[in-house]
Order: structure tokens, then C-alpha cells, then sequence
């Protein structure tokens, strides 16, 4: 059990930074996601906590204790890398036992210690395999066992699901969710896929250029994204976002066509509208003009063309029987749940 | 048509190949067991063998020169593997001198070893173990520890730096990590990084012949003292240089496809 906390982390080098005066608390127990695009500084901030990477300035503290210069091995954290980077030439057991040995745990007491853990994680037959010749799904157990077995006060994740495919991603997913739930380990997790940051967080926090953009519950980010970055980058099909000017009473796109959105703010603007948000209703007097179909099974995604931008709205796949690509139809959403942007900083207005 | 006309060609190729590799092998065995006589006919194929010219050269002490020469391999491809790998290794990961140590560490090797000799001789005499295997030892590692490490840096390159890291947060220092972890993934290399030096080592007549002159002759300098004012001793020579030979014939056979790996920049997969 731990708690991790960052006081102004810098990492540079040479007058690159990667990342910039960063402050974070990690609560005991918590599951953290960070998430962002690749080069924001996320795998950077969790090398610095484990230790891999050394600190350019600020304070790296695990359970109240300045780590900023420890080597890893006396930080008591346990990492899952993306490669899993299993030892080719131990067995599964014995990559299990690793940990232990450094701890110089007696053998007979590691080696039932990494036999119940294996046994837990369902590699109770592959125990005396080497790691080449397990699947992707399987290595994955034993990198977990391999973090687990230590007890250590914080797991770090480094986007350890990104090799497996689709499918297996989701059920790693779920499992590692519970698993973190059942030991109440405080879990840093590095990914770039912002659906499994929402999935998996108690708290995700959005990078960009190795500063936080917005931390919250996944719900907060989704539902109140505090800029285009973020409202653009969380969730997917991607947030719509209009360029036009509101006048208190309705919404006009900047080629004419008119919404009616009742705010406070007037001027120039850009309004976010999630996919999910907006209806489309055919009609030869309609603004837009059905682009592209993806049906994804009980939903479809639609491409709706707006002058030179476009509208992505996802719809039931049962309404699709009305709409046809290039025929016309008119854009509706509901006022509560679209977002308005500043023009100048980009930042959320509403 | 063509088919057949290349594979003809391919096998002659082949075949000039052997014959030009073993044929001074065989003469060597047939010298070595033939008396004076019968060295003079090189035709000579079927004969009854004759074990004097190998008794002759163990009585001349080519058992204790091998021994000597054997000595001064060990040690020196212990201390080059030591060294070697752990350079290796910095050099591969943290790339350490930056790319030009990869290649610059074989810059001595353009040098001829005459350019080397002398320091070496000369330091040998000042502090006074000259014609002991010690300063050929260290004159061995002046080619032998370049070509370990240099050998060694491509087997490196292909152990992913996420192993290192893991056993690092996994409660190891940086060094027992290597140990336990990163060293393993290149025991082949390593392996044969060693026979390849040993060989290096075992070879070597140009450093012997200067350094250790009578007293602590190796294997090569022993040889060549059956050159003798009375013209060669060609049947006792040739039972010499099998002494010579054979290890390293038998070392080339379990090295020579790791060794085409390392000169191909370690491309193996783990």
C-alpha cells in the first residue's frame, strides 16, 4: 500500500523538455491513468517514479519518503512493461520467483509463494515453460504475477495491453480491474488508448507536451472537457467541434447554417458536440449531406458533410433504413450537452 | 541444362575448396608419421606409421610449450571476457564513446603488431619478468579483449534495455541485473567470443617469437625451433603443428556459425 506523490517534476534534456514542472498526488489505493498522445511526457513521469529516469528537478515521493534519488530497486514499486519484458531464459516459475530472490525469500518459501500466485493468474500448467513459447495473452499473466508476487506499495503499468489483440485487450482489461480492486494496490497506468484510460480509472489524467491538461474522474473529462485537446482526444468517434458565432440565442456556422443554442456567451466561439449527441432527421431542406456509413453492429458511425467541415453523429443502426449516403438531412442536438470552446485560448466556456 | 551446368561448376568450386583446406593437413598427418626416408617421397600414401618423430617432440618438450601456450590462451580470454562483455554491454546500451567506440575500439588492429612489440618488450625487461608468459599475456589482450568486445556489441544490441530495466525494479542493482539477466541472453555470443579468442591467442607466433624467446617458448616459437641450423626437421615439425592444429580445428567447427552472427551484427533473435 502506498501513496506516490510529485513536487514539481522537470525532466529535460538538454533544453528539450519532456516533461514540464509536473505535481501530482496519487492517493493510496487509487488507479490512476495517465493518457495522452505519443511524445506528452506520460512514460516519461512513470520512468521518473520507478526510478528509470533520472529527475532533471522537483521531488518524487512514494509513502511520504524522498525517492528522488533511490535507485529502483529501493523504491518498492513493481512495473509491467509493454514487451512484458519476461526473462527468455528463466521458466514461468522462475519469473514469477524473481522478485523474491532479491529479497533473498528462502527458496522452498518463494517457490510455493510463485506457485499459488501462478496457480491465481490460471498459469498453474504452464508453470515450466519458457516464456517464447507462451501466447501474448499468457506472457501478460506472468508479468503480472512476476508484480504482483512482491507486495510492493505501488504497480506501474506502462501500456501493457497495447500488445495483445483487440479482444484479449478488453478481457486483460477487465481483469486487471478487478485484480487491482481485489489487492488495493495503488496503480499508476500509462496508456495512449484514452477507452481503456476511462475504462480502467478512479482518476485519468490528460497530458499534452508534458504538462496535465485535465485531471478527473473519467466521467468529468468526458462530460466537461476543460479544452478542444481534451474534448477532441477523449472518447470516440471523436467529439465534433463547429467554428461559428453565437448570439445568446442560436448557434450560426461560419457557412450559415443556423442551431438554436440558447447561452450566456456571445462572439465568436467553437461548439463541441459528442456524436452520440446528435440526431439526424432526413430532410430536402437539410443542412448536411451523408458523407460516409461505417456500420459498427448495433450502432453506425455517420459522416455528415456541413459545408467544409463535417458533423460525425453515431445512430442505432435500425434508424439507418432513412438514410442514404448523399441524401440531405438536418443536424439537431441537445443544448445541455454541447460544449463551448474559446476561439483565441481554446479553453471551455460553458 | 543450366541447371546441371552450374551445380557441376558449384561442386568443382567446392571440391577445390577442400582439397586446397585439407590437403596440407593430410601431408602433415602422412609427415608425421613417416621416417626421414619416406618424407622424401611425398607420393608416398600406404606405409607402416612410425611414432619416432612424435616421441622425439614430446622429448623435446612440445607438451609443456602447448601447456604454456594453453596458459597464456586461458588467462588471456578469461580477462577479455570479463572485460570484453561488461564493455560490450556499455557500449551497446548506453552507447558509451558514442558510435565511433563500436568500431574505434579495432583501431589497434591496423597497427603492425611489430609497432606494439618493442613497448612491450622493453617494459618486460624494466621490470623484469622478460621471457615470462606475463608480458605475452598482456600483449595477447592488446588484440585479443578488442575483438571479444567488439564481438560482443552486436549480441548486445539485440537484448531489449526493457530486461535490464525490469530486474532493476524488480529489487536488483545495475550490475546483478546484468549479471542475471542481461549476460544470459548472450551466453552464446560469449561462448563463442571465447573459443574465437582463445584461438586468437593460441595462434599467435609474432608476439611469442619476441617476448618469450627460450625459456617459456610457446607452442608457435616450439615449432619453429625445428628449423634448425641442420636444415627443417620436417617429420618432427609436422607432428608439432598437429599439436598446433587439431584444438583449433575443433574449436572453428562449434564456433563457425555464431561467429558469421557476430561479424553480421549479432542478428539473432531471442
Amino acid at each position: 500500500m502506498g501513496t506516490v506523490s510529485l513536487k514539481n517534476v522537470k525532466k529535460s534534456y538538454g533544453s528539450t523538455a519532456i516533461v514540464e514542472d509536473l505535481s501530482l498526488d496519487f492517493p493510496e489505493g487509487s488507479f490512476t491513468v495517465l493518457v495522452g498522445p505519443s511524445g506528452c511526457g506520460k512514460s516519461t513521469t512513470l520512468r521518473m517514479i520507478a526510478g528509470l529516469e533520472t529527475v532533471s528537478a522537483g521531488q518524487v515521493k512514494i509513502n511520504g519518503k524522498d525517492v528522488t534519488d533511490l535507485d529502483p530497486k529501493d523504491r518498492d514499486v513493481a512495473m509491467v512493461f509493454q514487451n512484458y519484458a519476461l526473462y527468455p531464459h528463466l521458466t514461468v516459475l522462475e519469473n514469477i520467483a524473481f522478485p523474491l530472490r532479491a529479497t533473498k525469500t528462502p527458496r522452498e518459501e518463494a517457490r510455493q509463494k510463485s506457485l499459488s500466485v501462478a496457480e491465481s493468474l490460471g498459469l498453474g500448467h504452464l508453470t515450466s515453460r519458457k516464456p517464447k513459447d507462451l501466447s501474448g495473452g499468457q506472457q501478460q499473466r506472468v508479468a503480472i504475477g512476476r508484480a504482483i508476487i512482491r507486495e510492493p506499495a505501488v504497480f506501474l503499468f506502462d501500456e501493457p495491453l497495447s500488445n495483445l489483440d483487440a479482444k484479449l485487450r478488453v478481457e486483460t482489461r477487465s481483469e486487471l480491474l478487478a485484480l487491482q480492486r481485489k489487492l488495493g494496490v495503488t496503480s499508476i497506468y500509462v496508456t495512449h488508448d484514452q477507452e481503456e484510460a476511462m475504462t480502467l480509472s478512479d482518476r485519468m489524467v490528460v497530458m499534452k507536451d508534458g504538462k496535465i491538461v485535465q485531471l478527473g474522474s473519467p466521467l468529468e473529462v468526458y462530460t466537461k472537457p476543460n479544452s478542444v485537446f481534451v474534448a477532441t482526444f477523449v472518447g470516440s468517434p471523436k467529439m465534433t467541434i463547429l467554428r461559428g458565432m453565437s448570439d445568446g440565442q442560436n448557434f450560426t456556422h461560419e457557412r450559415g447554417s443556423q442551431f438554436k443554442f440558447p447561452s450566456d456567451i456571445t462572439g465568436p466561439v467553437l461548439l463541441g458536440v459528442r456524436p452520440e449527441e446528435i440526431a439526424l432527421e432526413p430532410s430536402n431542406e437539410g443542412q448536411g449531406r451523408i458523407e460516409l456509413i461505417e456500420l459498427l453492429g448495433p450502432r453506425a458511425v455517420i459522416t455528415v458533410s456541413l459545408g467544409e467541415s463535417s458533423v460525425v453523429a453515431v445512430v442505432e443502426a435500425q434508424k439507418l433504413h432513412n438514410i442514404f449516403l448523399g441524401s440531405r438531412v438536418s443536424i439537431s442536438f441537445s443544448t445541455i450537452s454541447a460544449h463551448l470552446f474559446s476561439e483565441d485560448t481554446q479553453l471551455r466556456l460553458n | 541444362m543450366k541447371k546441371k551446368l552450374f551445380n557441376s561448376l558449384r561442386g568443382l568450386l567446392l571440391l577445390t575448396a577442400l582439397v586446397s583446406v585439407l590437403f596440407p593437413l593430410v601431408w602433415v598427418t602422412l609427415a608425421s608419421f613417416k621416417t626421414p626416408s619416406q618424407l622424401n617421397d611425398p607420393s608416398l600414401l600406404f606405409f607402416d606409421p612410425n611414432f619416432e618423430n612424435w616421441l622425439y617432440v614430446i622429448d623435446r618438450g612440445i607438451l609443456d610449450a602447448a601447456l604454456r601456450s594453453a596458459t597464456v590462451a586461458t588467462i588471456t580470454v578469461i580477462i577479455s571476457a570479463i572485460a570484453g562483455s561488461t564493455a560490450a554491454y556499455v557500449i551497446s546500451t548506453y552507447k558509451a564513446g558514442g558510435n565511433a567506440t563500436r568500431f574505434g575500439i579495432l583501431a589497434a588492429q591496423v597497427l603492425p603488431p611489430a609497432v606494439l612489440v618493442f613497448p612491450f618488450l622493453t617494459l618486460a625487461y624494466l621490470t623484469r619478468v622478460n621471457d615470462s608468459l606475463l608480458p605475452l599475456i598482456f600483449a595477447h589482450l592488446s588484440f585479443v579483449l578488442p575483438v571479444v568486445t567488439w564481438f560482443l556489441i552486436g549480441f548486445f544490441d539485440s537484448v531489449p534495455r526493457s530486461l535490464e530495466e525490469q530486474a532493476r525494479v524488480d529489487g536488483f542493482t545495475r550490475f546483478k541485473a546484468f549479471l542475471l539477466v542481461v549476460l544470459p541472453q548472450v551466453y552464446p555470443g560469449l561462448g563463442a567470443a571465447v573459443i574465437f579468442g582463445f584461438t586468437l591467442s593460441w595462434n599467435d607466433m609474432f608476439y611469442g617469437l619476441i617476448l618469450t624467446p627460450s625459456r617459456s617458448a610457446i607452442l608457435p616459437v616450439s615449432i619453429a625451433g625445428f628449423n634448425t641450423f641442420r636444415g627443417v626437421e620436417l617429420g618432427a615439425m609436422s607432428a608439432a603443428i598437429l599439436v598446433a592444429v587439431v584444438p583449433v580445428v575443433i574449436a572453428s567447427f562449434f564456433i563457425q556459425r555464431k561467429l558469421v552472427q557476430g561479424i553480421s551484427g549479432g542478428a539473432v533473435k531471442f
